[in-house]
Formats: C-alpha cells, structure tokens, sequence
C-alpha cells in the first residue's frame, strides 16, 4: 500500500501524461459511477476501517477538520481518502471506462432531457449518500448548495453584465424574511404570528411559493436600485446598491414584526437536502440558459462596448434591468433556502461581512461563468469550514489565497468559460474503439 | 435655535471625518479608476500608528524627564503617523494593485478587500482582543455659548481637516506633481506616453491618500478615544458612498460630499425617530443620485470594466 | 496498465476484509465538552473571554485527577470552536460539535444571536447545552435541553428601574441604545415598559438609537438634552459607554447615566476615564466588593491573563461548573452518547439552587436561572463598589 501512495503522489512527468491519457477518455458517468461507489463504500466499511487506522471517526470533510487539531493523525487520514475516495473512483472510472462510454452515447443518442436527468439523478444519490455519514456533512452541503445559488446569481451581474453590485446580501435579505414570513404565518403556531393559518402536511406543498415569493419581493428591491441606477453608465451601480444594504438592513431593524434586531426563528424544517439539490439544479440550470440567451449575450455585448450595442438595436437599459432583477430574483430564493435551513435570520447576518464573502466567491472562482462560480462557491465554502480549527489565522490564509488567485489569474480561476451541459455529459470516445 | 447651532457644530465635526476618508477614496478613483476597499482599514491602523507613535512620545518624554506639551505631541504624532501610514498606503499599492494595472477594476476592488482583512487580523493579533484606549493629549475645555456646547477639540478637528483638505487642493492645483495627476486622471492612456509615470503617480496617490487617513485616524482618535480592529468598516464604506456621490475627478465634490453624509447622518436623527436613521439617511442619498446620477461636480464619462 | 488496476482492487478489497473483522468502539476514558465561541469576528473579546475561562476550569479539573463520575475518574478533554459571531457558523459548529466530536454538553455560544440558532440544533439532537451570556428569552424557551447562566431582560429592566426611582426620585428618563444589537435594544424595551409603568406614559421622554459601530453619538445626545430627561440609561457595551459618557458631558450634560450588565468590564473605567466615576449600573457581581470563590476567581485570571475578567468569563467559569455539577449528579457514565446526554439533561433540570462566582441562582422549568442583581457605582478611584442588591 505504502509503494502505490507514494508512486501517485509523486508521478513524473511521463506518467503525469499516461495518467492524463488514460483517464481523459473516462465520461462523465464514469466518474459518478465511481463517485458512487467510493461513498457506498464508506457507508459501509467507512467507520471499521477509521478506527483501524487509528482515527475517532469518518474523516467527515476528507480530514481537514480533525488533522488542523491533531497533526499525528495526518497518514492515516491520507490513508483513508486514499483507500476510501481516491483508488475507488479512479478505478472504477478506469475500468468502466468502455460501459461507460457506451452508456453515455446510449442514453444521449435516446435523450438528450432523459441523460441530464439520469445523470443529475446520479449526483444526487452520490451527494445524498454522501451526507448520510454525518449531518455535519449535510449541513455543510446544504450551505455550499446555497452558497452556489447565489454566486452563480451575482455572477450575472458582476461577471456578465460587467458592473459592481454590492446589494447581494440585501436581496438575500429581502427573500429570507419574505419567505421566512410566509411559512412561519400560515404554518406555525408562533409568538409573533399567532395560530397556524394553514394544516402542516400543506406546507411542504406551498413551500416553493413562498421561495418564489422572497425571489419576487427581492426582484422588487432590484427593481428600486435598477431604476436609478441604469439611466446612465458608470459607477454608481456600487454605491446605490450599496446605500441599499444599508437601508433593507435598517429596514428589517425596524419592522417589529418580523423580531426586529432580535431575529425571526422557529422556520419550519422544510428545507432538507432534495429541495435544496432541486433548487439549485433549477437555478444553475436557468440561469445557464438565460446567460446562453440572447439576452445573456445582449448582456455581454453591453458590458463590452454599450453605445456599440445600442447601435445594434440591443435595449440597453432594459437589458440591464432584467439581467438584475431576474439576479435578484435567485438570490431571494436562495435567501429563503438558507433561512429554512438555519431556521432563524436575522438582520446582521446579511451585513457587509456577507458581502465581502459572496463578492470573494465570484471572483475567486472566475467572472463571466457558471462554472467558475460552483468552482469558486464551493472551494470558498470547504475551505472555510477546513480552515476554522486555525481560529484568527484563518482570515490570513483565505484573504491570501485569494490576493494570489487574483494576481495570477485576474479575472478568477475558471473564468469566461461556456457551462455547456452537452458537451459535459457526452461520450469521451467513440464506442467500440479498443485503446 | 441653540438645539440647531448644536447640531450643526456637530455635523461639522462628523462630516470632517468621512470627507478626509472620502478624499482617499476619491483621489485614488479618480486617478486610477479603482475602488480602494482597504482605504477604511488603512484609516484604521493609520489611527493605531497614531496610538504608537502618541504612547512612544509620552514614554521618551517622561524617561528624559523632560515635559512636552500636549500638542507639541500632538503635532508630532501627526506628522510622524502620515509619514510612517504612507508607507502603509504604498506597500498597499505595491502589493494589491500595481500587479492588476492592466486586470479587470474588480479585480483589484477584491485584493483591496482582502488585504484590508488582514489588516484588521493583524491588528487584532497584534494588539489582542482589548480595545485600545487613545491618550487624551489635550485637556477638553467646553465653551457654553448661548447654550452650544463646543470643545476646544471640535474646533480643533475642524481646523486641522480642513487646513489639509485645502493643503491637497493646493497642491494638485498649484503644483506640477498635481498637474501630473489631473493629467492622468483626465487621460489614463495617453499621459503616461507624454513621460508622466503611472507608477510614481499612482504610488503618490496612494501615499496621499493614506497620509489623509492618518490624519483622520488620529482626530478620530482624539474625538472618540476608543480603538478596535474594526472600526474601519463601516466608516471606510459610509466614506466611500461619499467618494462615488463627489462625482468622479473632484477633490472638492469629495469633501463637499463627505460634509454631507455627516450633515444627513446628524440630522435624519435630529428630526427623524433615531431608529430610522440609517433608512432615512440612505433613501436620501438614493434621492440625490436619481437627480444627479453623475454626482455633485462629476461629468459624464463612460466607465468601461476594462476586460 | 489494466492488470495493475485490477491488483490494486483485490488489494483494497482485502484490507476492507481485514478491517470489517477489526475490533468495534470502546468505552470513552475522556468526557467531552464542546465551548461555541466567537474567538473571531467583531466580538473578539468575549470569546477570549469564554476560552480562558473554560481553560482555567479544564486545569482545575484535570490537576485533581479528572472529572470525578460514580467513584470513577474522566479526564476532561474541551472542544473549543470558533463560531466567527455568525448564526450560521454556531450553527454547524454545534452540528460538528454534536455529530462528530461527540461532545456531551455544550457551552456556549454566547450572544443572543447565535444562541438562539444553536440552542434549535442542540435541542433537535438532545444535547444539553448552557448558554452563560444569552439574554433572549427564546433561546431556552420550549427547550428542554437548553439552559442558561445569566438573566433574563424582563428582569433587568425593572430593577433598574426601580432602583432609579428609589434613589433619585426621578420621572423623566431618557434612552440610548444600539438598535441593531439584540442584547441593548431587549433591555431598553423592558426598561422602557418598566418605567412607564412607574411613572405613566409618555416619562420616558427621549427613546434614541444608534447602529452598531457608530462612534458619534451627538445627535441623539443633543436630542436627549433637549427633551428635558433627568437621566439617560444605556445598556451598551463598555466601547460604547466611553463614548456616550465623553460625549454626554462635552455636550454640557452633568445628570446620571445608567448602565446595565454589560457595563461590567475593567475596560469600562479604562476606557471612559474619570469621565465615568460616580455612575451607576446594574450588574451580576462586583469585582471591587468581591469576596471568596468570586474573589479568587478574579484574582487568578488577573494573574493569568493580565486583565480582571469581564462578565462573560466570570458566567463561562459558572456555567463550567454547573456542566461539572451535572455531570457529577448524573453518576454513572456509560459510554452510550445518548443516554449520557440524556442523564446529563435530567440532572441539569435537576440542580434547583446553585452557588456561583456571579450569585446563587435557582433555576426555573424553561431552565432560565432566577439571581440576585447587584447595583454598582463606580467610586471615585474608579473601581465597582457595591451599593445595593436586587433580588427578584
């Protein structure tokens, strides 16, 4: 076992090539398939194997939490994602390499619908088996799922549209107190709402309205900073979405109703891992067609050369206030998801620090793509809960990192790059051809 | 009319603070097109420094037994904290800026969000968790006239920021450094072909700039003794609105605009329930860009991401 | 190449095989104890606080042998996290704490805003856990698994209130405080409700706030002069209380100004100076005054650390010793997590009256504690006398 560590831990450059070739053929499914595997293996055999190395646990976020805390526990920790992740997924992607290619030409030969669905189907089960070990693990999922919902959303106005919007966390805002209203007022016996208006078993049913509710009432703030903001080019975009951070922050200090300072709490548990894979599915999904649109790459053409654009019979303004309402719009949503699955907001948490986070996501994962925004939404999120057990270092070592990305590759890590589901999910090599 | 008086020697006090911030903010925009996220954070340790340098002072004056007046130390601090915070300012642009000249305008805004963090968690490593209390250099003496109360440090802090905001007024409009920087932030692309250097330029307006923040840092210090890591934020984000409401190009657009904000902040309380404050104060500001998108001394100019 | 795949499987699947026959979990030698605090974001204080308190316990308790359970000996071991002052941080911070570091009891986290949060996850999983330092009514309420240290806001308010009206005979007041802060703008609400309940509506006659990290607090001030109060109570945090009270007397105000709890920090009289002596505030204990375990409980973390303690340490250190008391009282540990848990739980509700560094406090069935609130002045040497107690 030690010689196969250390063999791939340290490939030379010829190998570094004959392992690229070999697996650069494995599709898509192959690697979900191995995925698949890797986490019904640590179901099962996960926590005997953890103790016989030596560890209390399931490493639970590929050991980065435990091994900060205690760095005795580095070997066996590499040891077990070595044995339970990676050898799994890499050989089993290897060895279903041809299956799996003709699996995937199969099914996007029969449909194209029916193969994203099989395949996200696929993701899912992996993310769900995955989050079974733990509920830390789900918790975490849960936030980063969020988290990418509204990179990706700012992403379109930050990346696509070209401008600086710092109203985010307002939005958020505006969609977690909205939705938050909505299910604690008809299903809740509560304090500041009186009865339940509504029977529970009716709740899980109207939840996605009252999402779809924060999402709206949040397009509705967009609204309030579009129409000022659009009338003219330029910068003051950051400062008026700015100024209304401040006032939806102030605003909710003062509604009494919804708890003021003090926060609205008891939301209903709705929130669990299906609704919000599903969610963000949908909004990776909507978004990706959106930007692919002609509207998405009016919204290009306009963040790239306006008067050219105007020229070229594009809407500028209303252009711009679509793309940043229908931004908005995710955002909400995702501001109701994350209020149901903390099950409690409040005001401060939607301040300037949140700003400074989704702003960081963005652009640590790259302008101008889906792609790089899951990227950049996800390493931030892991990297982040990883890190804590460092306490103040932390917000050295992040702050770094990202003052690295940006000199190195300014516009992000994954940035400009197309999110083109087809091309992910097709075959990586013709059926039948032997290697 | 007293109650008024009151409030408008109030405002003076607390507008001079966000105008010298905005004025870094604004200078740095103006010139180099960028948004200075870590300009906040700078008027922080700028206010740290101050604390050093003031403590040092008083500590070398009572080993040499010997007495210094408060505001000989005063004076010093000042000049020995806008001196040694501009070095501050240029590492800042050396380190986070001058490597993304040529990247998108955002991306820079990041880096100078981010070394603004680290600013704030070094200082907090630093200093520890306590909040540091700054040394009362001169005694307040409170004039009661006609019922408005004014100290001897209001005026003071008045006095010292606008003497420097009328100091940087001179300077970029009676000097060839300042025309030099007119020059580029009338034309990005074509003065540093006429042997104008961007580097010195932007070097200099950062050191300005944070020298500013100094000076801010220190009478924000005399009027409100009390220091933490991050008392930068807020302030450094309410300046900033200020910066971009000047109008982009203008030193004097900034400190009207900084004089501003403070005016609103201090009245909206005045007239308005204090709770609404930040509501009220911000409605207005939204008010103020809808008639006046290009801000107070601001032209139109097209503002490209430069991607 | 494909070979060599196909061996590493059999390999792998021949460890696993190995590994299913390993032995199973023993029983624990070390009881577990999770501290939810924000070591990080903007209150950096509080969570050092926290931290050297429940280290100060974990020496006590590991120089004496351990956690002394049914006749057997448990060393203690403390899971200590950072939450970053962020709700959704104490939230996965319990979770992990709960799932995966298997902690038998939490302390912690300390503000309102977190607690609450986190008191719904420790309650969902039946851990018990003790917030020292949350005053919103909610984070204990229809929980049964959590408790907390200090008291509640309905109280405080009337005390001072009362107090105020007993000594000065006052019935104009005014209020400043920090509206987006829970903890202040709670307490001002009761205060201000207590008040008019002694002298009518409409005595409070100036109500003004202000938003965290504000420093100038003019406006309000100028505003509060001119509605003719004869004093201002302000519950804020001793940063703030500098500053109210600097400019308070700059703006020619020379009436009294209130405080509450969170006054009760050395940093105050730092801080504010002269400008603060002869105030009065309400407060779980005074460190001048203090005598016995109080006393040396102080004494050592001045020595320690180099600061007098601030209320937080001082309640951390209590709720410590009540997880201990529980412990203690539950008797037996068996190593199943679960009925530990519960054990512990049972034996929290249990614990009626308990004698800590910051009163004797009994607890209620919402498992809130009902103590003694002490009145401090600040003498003119500027330490905390004690001037009077307020029992409920």
């Amino acid at each position: 076992m030690e010689a196969t560590s250390s063999e791939l831990s340290a490939p030379e450059s010829g190998l570094k090539s004959k392992i690229g070739r070999l697996f650069s053929r494995v599709p898509i499914i192959g690697w979900l398939f191995g995925a698949l595997v890797a986490v019904i293996l640590e179901q099962i055999v996960g926590m005997p194997l953890a103790l016989a190395l030596g560890l209390p646990k399931i490493p639970v976020l590929f050991g980065f939490v435990t091994v900060l805390k205690k760095p005795m526990l580095v070997p066996s920790t590499m040891l077990f994602v070595l044995l339970i992740y990676f050898l799994p997924i890499v050989i089993i992607a290897r060895l279903s390499l041809e299956p799996a290619n003709r699996l995937a030409e199969k099914l996007i030969n029969f449909s194209m619908e029916g193969s994203v669905l099989i395949h996200l189907v696929l993701l899912y089960a992996i993310l769900h088996i995955w989050a079974e070990v733990s509920d830390y693990r789900l918790l975490i999922l849960k936030f980063t799922l969020i988290a990418i919902m509204v990179t990706v959303s700012l992403n379109v106005i930050n990346g696509y549209m070209g401008e600086f919007s710092c109203s985010h966390p307002g939005f958020m805002a505006l969609g977690a107190y909205t939705a938050s209203v909505f299910t604690v007022s008809l299903f809740v016996n509560d304090s500041l709402f009186g009865q339940a208006l509504l029977p529970s078993f009716l709740g899980p049913f109207l939840f996605p309205l009252g999402l779809i509710l924060g999402g709206c009432v949040a397009s509705l703030g967009a609204l309030l900073v579009a129409i000022p903001s659009f009338k003219t080019r330029g910068d003051y975009l950051a400062i008026i979405s700015l100024a209304f951070l401040f006032i939806v922050k102030s605003l909710i200090e003062n509604l009494e109703f919804v708890g003021g300072p003090r926060g609205l709490s008891s939301q209903p548990d709705w929130a669990n891992l299906p609704i919000v894979f599903a969610w963000t599915v949908a909004c990776i999904w909507i978004i990706n067609n959106f930007v692919r649109s002609t509207l998405g790459k009016a919204l290009n053409a306009v963040r790239d050369e306006e008067t050219a654009a105007n020229a070229m019979t594009v809407n500028t303004r209303r252009t711009k206030m679509v793309a940043f309402m229908f931004a908005a719009f995710w955002a909400g949503v995702a501001g109701g998801l994350f209020a149901h699955v903390l099950r409690y907001v409040n005001p401060t948490t939607f301040g300037i620090q949140k700003l400074a986070e989704v702003l960081a996501m963005v652009y640590f994962g790259g302008l101008n793509s889906v792609y790089g925004s899951i990227v950049g939404a996800v390493s931030l999120s892991i990297l982040g809960e990883a890190l804590r057990p460092l306490e103040l270092f932390k917000w050295i070592v992040i702050p770094l990192l990202l003052i690295l990305v940006m000199i190195f590759r300014p516009t992000g890590l994954i940035a400009f790059k197309e999110f083109n589901v087809k091309k992910l999910i097709r075959p990586k090599q013709s059926p039948g051809k032997e290697v | 009319m007293a109650f008024f008086l009151q409030n408008l020697v109030n405002a003076l006090q607390w507008g001079s603070f966000y105008a010298l911030i905005a004025l870094g903010y604004s200078m740095v925009y103006s010139i180099l097109m960028l948004f200075n996220f870590a300009h906040g954070d700078i008027f922080m340790v700028g206010a740290y420094i101050g604390f050093g340098v003031a403590t040092g002072l008083m500590v070398l004056a009572s080993l040499w037994a010997f007495t210094l007046p408060g505001w000989l130390i005063l004076v010093l601090t000042i000049l020995l904290s806008m001196f040694l915070t501009s070095f501050l300012g240029m590492f800042v642009e050396r380190v986070g800026y001058r490597p993304l000249r040529e990247a998108p305008r955002a991306s820079a805004a990041i880096t100078g969000l981010m070394i603004g963090i680290i600013l704030e968690i070094l200082i907090l490593w630093g200093m520890g968790t306590q909040r540091v209390s700054f040394p009362s250099l001169i005694d307040t003496v409170t004039y009661n006239i006609g019922g408005v109360f004014i100290t001897n440090k209001k005026i003071m802090i008045v006095a010292i920021s606008l003497s420097f905001m009328l100091a940087l007024h001179l300077f970029i409009k009676k000097t060839r450094w300042g025309m030099a920087m007119r020059a580029m932030a009338f034309d990005y692309v074509v003065v540093p072909l006429m042997g104008v250097s961007i580097n010195h330029i932007a070097r200099m307006t950062f050191a300005i700039g944070s020298a500013l923040a100094a000076v801010a840092g220190i009478l924000f210090g005399v009027a409100y003794p009390v220091l933490d890591p991050y008392m930068g934020i807020i302030f450094g984000w309410k300046a900033f609105v200020a910066a971009i409401l000047g109008g982009r190009g203008s030193i004097m657009g900034a400190t009207l605009a900084g004089f501003l904000l403070g005016f609103i902040e201090i009245f909206v309380a005045m007239i308005f329930p204090s709770t609404l404050r930040d509501l009220i104060a911000y409605s207005i500001v939204l008010l103020i860009l809808v008639f006046r998108p290009y801000g107070f001394f601001g032209e139109p100019y097209s503002a490209k991401l430069r991607l | 190449m494909k070979k060599g795949l196909i061996s590493i499987a059999v390999a792998c699947c021949l460890i696993f095989g190995l590994v299913l026959f390993a032995c199973g979990p023993e029983a624990p030698k070390t009881i577990k104890i999770g501290i939810n605090a924000p070591i990080t974001g903007d209150i950096p204080k509080v969570g050092e606080g926290t931290k050297f308190a429940a280290q100060m316990w974990l020496a006590d308790v590991n120089a004496a042998g351990g956690l002394d359970v049914g006749g057997k000996k448990y060393m203690v071991e403390l899971v200590i996290e950072d939450n970053e002052s962020k709700a959704e941080s104490a939230v996965k911070v319990n979770t992990k704490m709960i799932t995966e570091d298997d902690v038998l009891i939490i302390v912690g986290p300390q503000s309102s805003k977190q607690a609450v949060p986190a008191g719904e996850v420790a309650n969902n999983y039946s851990t018990p856990m003790i917030s020292p330092w949350s005053t919103n009514p909610k984070t204990t309420k229809d929980r049964p698994y959590v408790f907390r240290g200090c008291f509640l806001d309905p109280f405080q308010g009337p005390v001072v209130a009362k107090f105020i009206k007993k000594e000065f005979g006052f019935d104009k007041a005014a209020v400043l405080y920090d509206v987006a802060s829970d903890y202040p703008k709670g307490l001002a609400e009761f205060f201000k409700a207590a008040w008019e309940d002694l002298n009518g509506a409409g005595s409070v006659v100036a109500y003004e706030s202000f938003t965290t990290k504000d420093a100038d607090f003019s406006s309000q001030l100028t505003n509060i002069i001119n509605s003719g109060a004869q004093f201002i109570f302000s519950p804020q945090y001793y940063n703030e209380v500098a500053l109210i009270v600097q400019q308070a007397h700059q703006l020619g105000w020379d009436k009294p100004i209130v405080g509450s709890d969170s006054w009760g920090s050395a940093e105050t009289v730092q801080l504010c100076g002269k400008d603060c002596y002869g105030l009065f505030f309400s407060t779980h204990y005074a460190a001048a005054a203090a005598k016995g375990a109080t006393k040396e409980f102080i004494d050592r973390y001045n020595k320690e650390h180099g600061y007098v303690p601030d209320d937080v340490g001082a309640l951390t250190w209590d709720a410590m010793r009540i997880a201990q008391q529980a412990i203690k009282d539950c008797g037996t540990i068996t190593g199943d997590l679960k009925a530990d848990r519960q054990c512990v739980r049972d034996a929290l509700a249990q614990i009626k009256e308990f004698s800590g560094i910051t009163g004797n406090m009994t607890f209620n069935e919402d498992g809130d504690p009902a103590k003694c609130a002490v009145i401090v002045r600040i003498s003119d040497q500027g330490e905390f006398e004690f001037y009077e107690s307020v029992c409920p």
